[in-house]
C-alpha cells in the first residue's frame, strides 16, 4: 500500500546500481511459528538494504518478534515527542493461538508497513533505536528487551498515567490547585475535537467493513450448500431436469469461491486500511496527551519560579545566609523552566508539521483504499453476472423441451 | 406462474366475449385480516368466471378462509383415489400469529396455484365440491365445514393409519398373517424409490434455498449498516476526502435496498416454487399409501372370499341348513371383492397417468423457477457491478485531488 515510501529518495533503486543517491529499503518477511502452546510466537525476517554509512553494509538480515517491534516503538514514542509514531497491529493475546494464515499475513503486513513508514520518515529514520533493531543480532536484542527499566516496559497509555500522578502530586504541594491546566488555543482545539470524533466514526465504520466482509464469506458458504444440495437433486432426477439441476448447482458452488476469495480481498485492501487508520489516531491522541503533559510541566515550573523568585528576593532583603542556596536553586529551576517551555514548543511545532503530513497521507491510503473496494466489488459483481447469464440458454433449452 | 393455465380451454378469455368455449377461470385474491389474537383469520375472496351450465352465472365472488381449502383438499383426496391432489400450502399455526405481509402475500398465491391446478386437471374439475366451494354462500361452507364426521377430520395421513389398523385387525382373523402385503411390481418400486429420494434431496435443497434468501437479506442490512457509518465518517472530515466517503457510504446503502429487493423475488420466484414441489411430492406419497391400502384391501377380499367358497362348497357337500346364508354371504363378500379389485386397478391406471402429468408439469414449473432465479441474479450482479463501475471516477477525482 506504500510501496512508493520503500526509500528515503522516493524511488525504489536497487542496491546494486552505481548510485551515490542515499536509500534505506526494508521488508518484513517470512512469517514463522516458532515454539509450542503458550510460548508459541512467530518469528519474521527483516532484510534492510542501504547505502547509508551509519549501516553495516548494502544488505543486512536479521530476525525480529513482535515483541522487538514494540520495543522500537515504545523507544521511538518516548524520544521523538510530537512527532506521530506509526502505530503496531493489535497484541491479540487469543488469536495468537490459533495463528490462522490469515492473522499472520495480515500482521506481516502491518508490521512491514510499520518499519517503512519509520524509515520513511525524515526524523525518525535518523533514529539510533532504528539502527539497532535493523541491525543488532538476536542475542543483543533479547539482552536489550530484559533490561527495559519499568518507564519503557509502559504502555503509552499508562506511561502518561504515570506522569499524570506525578504531576498532580506536585501541583498540589507547590500550587495548590486541583483543576488541570490546558492550552487555550482555539485551533488546537478543533483539532482535538476531530481527532476524538474520527476515532470513534473510524471505529464504527471498521466494525461495519468486518461485518461486511463475514457476510460476504457467509451468502458464499449457502451459496456452496445450495450448490451440493442441487446437484444431490439433479442425480436423482435425470434426463433434462436433472442435467438443469445439475448446472445450477455446479455454478453456484463456482460462485461461492468466487465470493470467498472476494471476501479475503475486501479484507486485505479495505478493512485492514481502515483499521490501520484508527490505530494511527490512536497514535496522534497519544502524541495529544503527550503535548498536554509538556504544557502542564511548563506551566507548572513557570509558576514555581515565580515563587521561588519571590522567596529568593524577600531572603535578599532580609540578608538571610540561605540566600546562595536559594539562589542556586532558582537558577536550577529557571534552567528546567526554559527546557520544559523549549521542550512544549518543539512539540507544537512538530505536531503542526505531522498534521500536515498525516493528511497527505492518509487521504492518498484511503483514497486507494476505497479505489480498490469499488473496483473489487464491481469486478466480482461483473464475474456474478456473466456467470448466471451463461447459465441462461442451457435454462432456456431444458424448459422449452 | 401458471398465469397460462387459467382457463379450462387453455387459453384466457375474457367472460363477455361472445364464445362458446367452455372455461372456468378462478382467482384468490384480496387477503384481509379478521378477527383478533388466538382467533385471528385470513379471508380471501374467491371470484370464478366461467360459462358451465353446472355454475350459476358468469361471475360468482365468495369468501373463503383457509379451513374453507383444507376441506376442499380432503374431500378430493378421500373421492378421487389414484389421482395426485395438489397440495396446500402448510398451516403454519406460528407464523398467523405474525401474519407478515410477506407471509400472506405467498399463502394467497399458494392458495389461488391450489385451487386452479383442480380446475384445469380433467377429473377434478368435474367434482362436486369444488362447485360447492366456488358458489356456496358463507353460511352454508360453514355448515359443512362443522359437519365434517370424524373421518373426513383427519389428515390423509391419520385416515391412512385408521384404515391400516382396521386391516390388520382383519388380516389377523381372517389370514392370520402379520406381514402386510404389498406389490411385487419393479417399475412401482423404482417410482416408489424415487419419489421417497426424491422428497429428501428437495427438503435438502429448499433448506438450502432458503437460507440463501436469508443471507441476501444479511448482507444488504450490512451493506446498509456500512453506508451509514461510512457517511457519517464523510461528515467528519470534510474536503475531498470526505466528499470520497460519503460517495462511498450512499452507494453503499443504494446496493443494500436493491439486495433486500432481489432477496424477496427470490423467496417469490424460487424459494416458493421449490417448496411447492416439496409439498406435491409428499401428495403423491399420500396416493402411493392410498394405493398400498386399496392393494391390500383387494388381497385380503380375494383371501377371504376364497375361504368362503371353500367353507360353502363344504356346506353344500354336507347338506347343511346353513347354505343359504353361507351362499348370499359368499356373493356379497364377491362382489366387494370386485369392486376391490376395479377400485385398485382405477388408482393403478390414473396414476400412471398422473406421474406422465406431474413430470411434464414439474419440468416446466421447475424449468420456469431456474430461469427466473438465474435472470434475477444476473439482473442483480449487473446492477451492483454498474454502481460501483460509476463511483470509481469520482473516487480517482478524490484521490489525485
Amino acid at each position: 500500500m506504500i510501496t512508493t515510501q520503500r526509500s528515503i529518495s522516493g524511488s525504489s533503486q536497487s542496491p546494486r546500481s552505481p548510485s551515490s543517491q542515499p536509500y534505506l529499503s526494508v521488508s518484513v518477511t517470512d512469517p514463522v511459528k516458532l515454539g509450542n502452546g503458550v510460548q508459541a510466537y512467530i518469528s519474521y525476517r527483516v532484510i534492510t538494504k542501504t547505502n547509508l554509512p551509519e549501516y553495516q553494509g548494502p544488505e543486512k538480515i536479521v530476525i525480529r518478534r513482535y515483541s522487538d517491534f514494540v520495543w522500537l516503538h515504545d523507544h521511538l514514542f518516548e524520544k521523538y515527542k510530537g512527532i506521530f509514531i506509526p502505530p503496531l497491529p493489535e497484541k491479540s493475546a487469543v488469536e495468537k493461538f490459533r495463528f490462522s494464515s490469515e492473522f499472520i499475513e495480515m500482521r506481516c503486513q502491518a508490521l512491514d508497513t510499520f518499519v517503512n513508514r519509520i524509515a520513511s520518515h525524515h526524523e525518525l529514520q535518523q533514529s539510533e533505536d532504528l539502527r539497532t533493531f535493523l541491525q543488532a543480532d538476536e542475542e543483543t536484542m533479547e539482552r536489550l528487551m530484559s533490561q527495559e527499566t519499568g518507564i519503557f516496559k509502559r504502555k503509552p497509555a499508562d506511561l502518561m498515567q504515570i506522569f499524570k500522578d506525578v504531576q498532580s502530586r506536585v501541583s498540589d504541594v507547590v500550587l495548590g490547585k486541583e483543576k488541570p491546566v490546558e492550552e487555550s488555543n482555539p485551533e488546537y482545539e478543533k483539532l482535538k475535537h476531530y481527532i476524538f470524533e474520527l476515532e470513534n466514526h473510524l471505529a464504527e465504520a471498521q466494525k461495519h467493513a468486518y461485518r461486511l466482509v463475514k457476510r460476504h464469506r457467509e451468502l458464499g458458504q449457502s451459496l456452496s450448500d445450495f450448490g451440493k444440495a442441487v446437484k444431490l437433486l439433479g442425480a436423482c432426477e435425470g434426463n433434462s431436469l436433472g442435467k438443469v439441476f445439475s448446472d445450477l448447482g455446479t455454478k453456484s458452488e463456482t460462485l461461492s469461491d468466487k465470493l470467498q476469495k472476494e471476501a479475503h480481498q475486501l479484507l486485505m485492501n479495505f478493512e485492514e486500511p481502515l483499521k490501520d487508520y484508527v490505530r494511527s489516531v490512536q497514535s496522534i491522541k497519544a502524541t495529544i496527551a503527550e503535548r498536554a503533559n509538556a504544557f502542564r510541566r511548563q506551566c507548572e515550573l513557570a509558576e514555581t519560579i515565580k515563587l521561588k523568585e519571590i522567596n529568593l528576593n524577600r531572603l535578599i532583603l532580609i540578608r538571610s545566609d540561605k540566600v546562595g542556596e536559594a539562589e542556586f536553586e532558582y537558577n536550577q529551576l529557571k534552567a528546567e523552566s526554559e527546557e520544559a517551555t523549549r521542550m512544549f514548543e518543539k512539540i507544537m511545532r512538530l505536531m503542526n508539521e505531522e498534521i500536515v503530513r498525516f493528511q497527505e497521507q492518509k487521504t492518498l491510503d484511503m483514497g486507494i483504499a476505497f479505489h480498490e473496494f469499488a473496483k473489487g466489488q464491481a469486478r466480482l459483481a461483473n464475474g456474478i453476472a456473466t456467470a448466471w447469464r451463461s447459465l441462461l440458454p442451457k435454462l432456456e433449452a431444458c424448459s422449452s423441451s
